[in-house]
């Protein structure tokens, strides 16, 4: 299987979580693309999709793929399947997957953990449709 | 690990010691000693990033047996829209000239590499003859783009960590050891 151009392309952030993560890439002006790839995970024989996975980040500088989730551990779940099967799939890519916890550390730690409820607290709605 | 150092004002949150006062003492000797033999018969510029690394690059400066030079350095923190400018920016810049010069840059702790793969950017431009790291921390587990480490005198764990350089809210640096903190702002 090989990625394909992201066949919905994104309006904008899904997540305020996520804008947060461009604007510090930003500031520490590191090039990135939002959502640009698809990689197919598994097709039907006639080659129609059944399951994908559309990493929030590409690095082009570091030709690596960053995924967010802010979704607690047992809620993150099929999220973290579908990152094991895209290291096994496609094992010449390079994907980061950020959990919640290390989302919460980076957002205090960049002096954001006041704004934590407004940036996670609603994500297990908003990201479970990711 | 060792119990929690609840003698500190302002305590709460403070958690079981990481790395204590010994293990560091320990390490920094062996860093010291590590980076004395690679830089024999030179003088290398020492470069701690401001201001976690002060505790630090002090120790490290005492454990190394070659002659050197220090500066700091310090760039701006990410921050909330508003109080931070859109990019990063040197807010104290070296005062001795690294071109053509043997530079090691010290860190505290290195985890996304973000941080890090800027300084290094920003002093590579400069065009010393050698420029490698020392970081105290490092989380290998959370880095999101490579970096050169040349020494690491730990791994960190996935925890938030104060003592020995490292700050909340610009408090807790004066430990003499590592701990582990738990932020009153993290969600449950």
């Amino acid at each position: 299987m090989e990625a394909i151009e992201n066949p919905n392309p994104p309006k904008g952030f899904a997540h305020p979580v996520e804008a947060e993560f461009a604007r510090l890439l930003d500031f520490y002006r590191i090039p990135w693309q939002y959502e640009p790839r698809t990689f197919p995970l598994e097709t039907d024989p006639q080659g129609n999709l059944l399951e994908a996975i559309t990493p929030d980040f590409y690095l082009p500088t570091h030709d690596s793929f960053i995924e967010l989730t802010t979704l607690r551990h047992a809620l993150a779940r099929l999220k973290h399947r579908k990152i094991r099967r895209m290291r096994m799939l496609y094992p010449d890519v390079s994907i980061k997957l950020v959990d919640r916890k290390q989302v919460v550390g980076l957002l205090i730690k960049y002096g954001r953990g006041a704004d934590l409820p407004n940036l996670i607290g609603k994500a297990e709605v908003a990201d479970a449709s990711g | 690990m060792h119990p929690a150092d609840h003698t500190l004002p302002g305590a709460t949150g403070l958690g079981p010691v990481v790395f204590s006062r010994d293990q560091i003492r320990n390490r920094v000797a062996e860093l010291g000693a590590a980076i004395s033999k690679d830089y024999t018969g030179g003088t290398p510029v020492v470069i701690g990033v401001l201001t976690g690394t002060v505790m630090f690059v002090a120790d490290l400066l005492r454990a190394m047996t070659i002659p050197v030079e220090v500066d700091f350095m310090s760039i701006s923190r990410f921050g909330p829209p508003g109080e931070t400018l859109g990019a990063v920016r040197v807010l104290k810049d070296l005062e001795i000239p690294i071109g053509g010069r043997d530079a090691i840059l010290v860190e505290a702790l290195v985890d996304t590499g973000f941080t890090l793969s800027h300084m290094l950017s920003a002093l590579q431009a400069r065009r010393p003859t050698s420029l490698r790291v020392c970081t105290l921390l490092s989380r290998p587990q959370r880095r999101l783009i490579e970096v050169p480490l040349d020494h690491v005198g730990f791994e960190a764990p996935d925890e938030f960590l104060v003592g020995y350089g490292l700050q909340y809210r610009g408090q807790f640096r004066q430990l003499p050891h590592i701990a582990s903190y738990s932020p009153d702002d993290v969600l449950p």
